[in-house]
């Protein structure tokens, strides 16, 4: 996986950076999605846990 | 002795009467209408421009680019008009990290993972995380409008005439990294603003993004009224 797209010149040198890599975005949701997931069930413990037996 | 006629006392005892009822109405004003349109104008501007930006990469193809731009600019426009009603008219600092935020976070970590210390305070209007959030957006925001203003130069408008050779290739590579890292992070942060937003224990602060208000005992329940002297809602 790349972090960023490139482009080669016609002119020939090396690749040119030409913005961020499109398969980065499955990732920006997952950490989207995990923080939610993580915290919903964090949440859900410590509520379980503070209520009174 | 100042005296007082028929009709004077009978003011009185009605605006004292209508300042009992607000105050037994039991509503705190946290967001001014201006702000909640300025939020959900935001929010419109916001969502219209992840739509138009990722719906064509991930497969929907359509003439995206007209209403990019000018939502683009819209958001441009919205986002100078909080900056400036923030620092002039709103308590700028109420949104700004300070060392009581710091301290209460270290203490709901260290109680977190099972120390005894004390019990962290309340917050003002907003908490520690409310505020590292709004810094992260703003962040986001800012270097997505800083660079889609320079991509402007790009495409020719009815107002101006494209002129892409202000800036190198390379420069141009930085300018649509920095885009597309920052519109990808907030795609990140509009989740999560999401699930707090729908979240049946912070539904007091989504509602009163629609209605300006949280009620009195909420207020009394979550905020430190040192930090945060509230106003009735009228």
């Amino acid at each position: 996986m790349q972090l960023f797209r490139y482009s080669t010149s016609i002119y020939g040198g090396g690749d040119t950076v030409i913005g961020a890599s499109w398969d980065l975005l499955p990732w920006f949701v997952a950490a989207g999605a995990a923080f939610i997931v993580v915290h919903a069930v964090a949440r859900a413990i410590s509520s379980r846990a503070g209520k009174p037996h | 002795m100042p005296v007082m006629s028929a009709s004077q006392a009978n003011m009185s005892v009605a605006s004292a009467q209508a300042a009992s009822a607000r105050a037994e109405s039991g509503r705190i004003r946290r967001h001014h209408l201006a702000d909640r349109l300025y939020h959900w104008a935001m929010a419109a501007c916001v969502l219209t421009l992840m739509a138009t930006a990722f719906l064509p990469i991930i497969g929907y193809k359509f003439e995206w680019l007209g209403l990019h731009w000018t939502t683009g600019v819209a958001l441009t426009a919205l986002v100078a008009v909080h900056v400036v009603r923030a620092v002039i008219w709103q308590d700028f600092w109420a949104m700004v990290i300070d060392a009581v935020d710091i301290r209460n976070g270290w203490r709901l970590v260290a109680r977190a993972v099972g120390g005894k210390g004390p019990a962290p305070g309340m917050p003002g209007k907003y908490n520690g995380l409310q505020k590292l959030y709004h810094t992260g957006i703003a962040v986001l925001v800012l270097a997505i409008i800083a660079t889609g203003l320079l991509m402007l130069l790009k495409i020719d408008t009815p107002l101006w005439r494209r002129d892409p050779y202000r800036l190198s290739n390379d420069d141009w590579g930085v300018v649509y990294a920095l885009h597309g890292f920052a519109a990808m992070g907030l795609i990140t942060l509009v989740m999560i603003h999401i699930y707090f937003a729908i979240r049946p224990d912070e539904w007091r602060l989504t509602r009163s993004m629609f209605r300006g208000w949280i009620t009195r005992a909420e207020y009394d329940e979550h905020h430190d009224k040192r930090r945060w002297k509230a106003e009735e809602a009228r």
